[in-house]
């Protein structure tokens, strides 16, 4: 790994961390929303210093383009104005989760610098968009097509859900409704007219 | 390949990004203000900007209305830079320059000459073949694999700036002024990558210098018809991702006072401002280099002109010359026809953008990705 690429990883790591903290303890959503943003182009970062450019480019388009945009404007659309209270939880939860933190950490730390990994060849292309569009065409080409299926289907289920009525489905509901009144109004009749008899004859 | 030592290369990429923002940002800019001021007066048969002036021994010097953007910088500069009491003040001052940075960031990636050959300057280059040259200098900041996908990878955080301007003014117009651009620009976005398509098939490649080389070498994208398509769509796409009239729903004036620019003023403003005129500038630059030749002059080869057969030599720093000056007219036609488009069309409605989005541009621009594929089978069989 040469310097510059390990200066952008450096840089990179710590921005992203940054960046996933800041996600996690800002207390105004839309300032998590923006951390979260920085942390998605430190990752794209993190990509780039390990030759995967395409990724890296789709990193950006995908996820500070469309999602954290997405976020942005959920956000707005809830209208989230004040601050997220402070956690009420005790001390218990806090000192248990630190210690689960450090833990993984820990173990991730030393997995990482004690196991020896072979240090992968890169092929020619490794990353760039020949590369990986060859790879997707020449051994992946079933999973890759599954997975459009899977989200074809994922679009189809959305557009179901959220779709309004049709005009013929609208004036059906109408009519069910009307029904449905027009028997609420002849059981609310028959009751008035019961209650009606019974006060008369109380009457008496 | 020659390697050069790290301060030369430093160098060369600092006098290139000055090159560039010299002629985009500090040229550029104050020359489509003022041909915005004109050419809307031409329209709308007014006398065209005359006030701004300076008196020099009792003569009115107006310079046709060119001092209108120094007397606008003065006027940013000075204003009072308001923030709404309630606003987010941190969100609310970066947002302007989450939105600026994208469109300055997209000019890494655009070729604005031929390799240069610095040590070859005044020679007569042979027209074509592989040239050994010590000092070769490729006209463009960064030439990277991804190419064009840098750009949309950039465009796509510039969204986010006019949405959270929007929502830190702490004000109901902007707010809707953010959601409307936020909406818009994502649904833009997608169309845009999409009206490329057909352009990358054909040049087979995403580089931008590879686009401008084979145009060089071939013909301009323009004359195939399949691209020709693809310019009508993608201009369509970019006007709109640019939030320009007739697509300016998110700014609308006269339902949303001034859209997610409301709250802003002073030098805030001016970077939103800013902002909109260098994308401007890079829509124009972007389809002068996939569709119109980039730099490509007819019949100006490596070593002169070469009209059928007709032989013009000459010497190298004049060709280059020649190819950039010529790249940046054919920027300035395209932006005057964006200035035409901006002050010839009303406004759209909302729903009518957003139709023209999914149900218009988008099955067009899958259409002719389909349509580009059959042509370029039948012209390899």
């Amino acid at each position: 790994m040469s310097t510059a690429n390990t200066v952008l990883l450096v840089v990179s790591a710590l921005l992203a961390l940054g960046g996933a903290v800041g996600t996690i303890a800002a207390a105004r959503p839309l300032r998590a929303a923006l951390a979260l943003l920085v942390n998605i182009v430190a990752l794209a970062g993190v990509f780039l210093s390990l030759h995967a450019q395409f990724l890296a480019m789709v990193q950006l388009i995908v996820y500070a383009g469309a999602v954290v945009v997405l976020f942005v404007f959920v956000i707005m659309m809830v209208g989230a104005t004040g601050k997220v209270p402070r956690s009420p939880r005790g001390l218990a939860t806090k000192t248990v989760s630190l210690v689960v933190m450090s833990v993984v950490s820990l173990v991730l730390v030393f997995g990482v610098a004690y196991v020896s990994m072979p240090a992968a060849h890169l092929p020619h292309g490794y990353g760039t968009v020949e590369g990986l569009g060859a790879v997707l065409f020449t051994q992946a080409a079933v999973p890759f097509e599954l997975v459009s299926i899977t989200l074809l289907v994922a679009v189809v289920g959305a557009l179901a859900v959220a779709r309004g009525r049709t005009p013929k489905e609208a004036a059906e509901a109408r009519a069910r409704r009307a029904a449905e009144g027009l028997e609420a109004d002849a059981r609310l009749a028959e009751e008035r007219r019961i209650s009606a008899e019974v006060s008369a004859h109380g009457g008496h | 390949m020659i390697e050069h030592p790290i301060l030369f290369l430093v160098g060369i990429t600092l006098a290139k990004i000055v090159c560039v923002l010299a002629v985009a940002v500090a040229a550029f800019a104050p020359l489509l203000i003022w041909a915005e001021r004109r050419q809307s007066a031409m329209i709308q048969d007014r006398l065209g900007p005359m006030r701004a002036n300076i008196q020099i021994l009792g003569m009115n010097i107006t310079l046709g209305g060119m001092l209108h953007p120094v007397a606008d910088a003065l006027k940013l500069f000075w204003k009072e830079d308001f923030v709404p009491p309630k606003a987010d003040k941190f969100l609310h001052a970066i947002a302007p320059m989450i939105a600026l940075i994208p469109a300055l960031a997209a000019f890494t990636v655009i070729p604005f000459g031929n390799t240069l050959y610095l040590d070859a300057l005044n020679q007569v280059l042979p027209a074509d073949g592989a040239i050994e040259s010590a000092h070769a200098i490729q006209l463009q900041i960064a030439t990277i694999d991804v190419g064009i996908l840098f750009i949309f990878a950039v465009a796509g955080t510039g969204v986010v700036g006019a949405a959270i301007g929007g929502y830190a003014s702490d004000n109901k117009f902007s707010l809707i002024g953010g959601v409307r651009a936020a909406s818009q620009m994502v649904s833009y976005e997608v169309v845009l990558g999409l009206t490329l398509i057909p352009c990358f098939m054909v040049y087979q490649s995403l580089r931008l210098e590879d686009m401008a080389m084979w145009q060089h070498e071939n013909t301009w994208g323009i004359l195939n018809p399949a691209l020709f398509f693809a310019f009508i769509l993608y201009f369509v796409a970019a006007v709109a991702e640019n939030k320009r009239v007739p697509f300016d729903l998110p700014e609308g004036e006269s339902e949303l006072v001034g859209g997610y620019l409301t709250e802003y003023s002073s030098m805030r403003f001016g970077m939103f401002f800013m902002g909109e005129f260098i994308e401007v500038v890079v829509l124009g630059a972007l389809a002068v280099v996939i569709f119109f030749g980039a730099w490509d002059v007819p019949f100006l080869t490596r070593s002169g002109f070469d009209v059928f057969g007709h032989y013009l030599p000459m010497v190298h720093w004049l060709v280059a010359l020649i190819q950039v000056v010529v790249f940046i007219l054919k920027i300035i036609v395209l932006m005057w026809f964006q200035l035409m488009v901006r002050w010839t069309l009303p406004r759209f409605r909302y729903d009518q953008v957003m139709k023209l989005c999914w149900k218009g541009l988008l099955p067009l621009a899958l259409i002719n990705i389909l349509f580009t594929g059959v042509l370029l089978l039948a012209w390899r069989s």
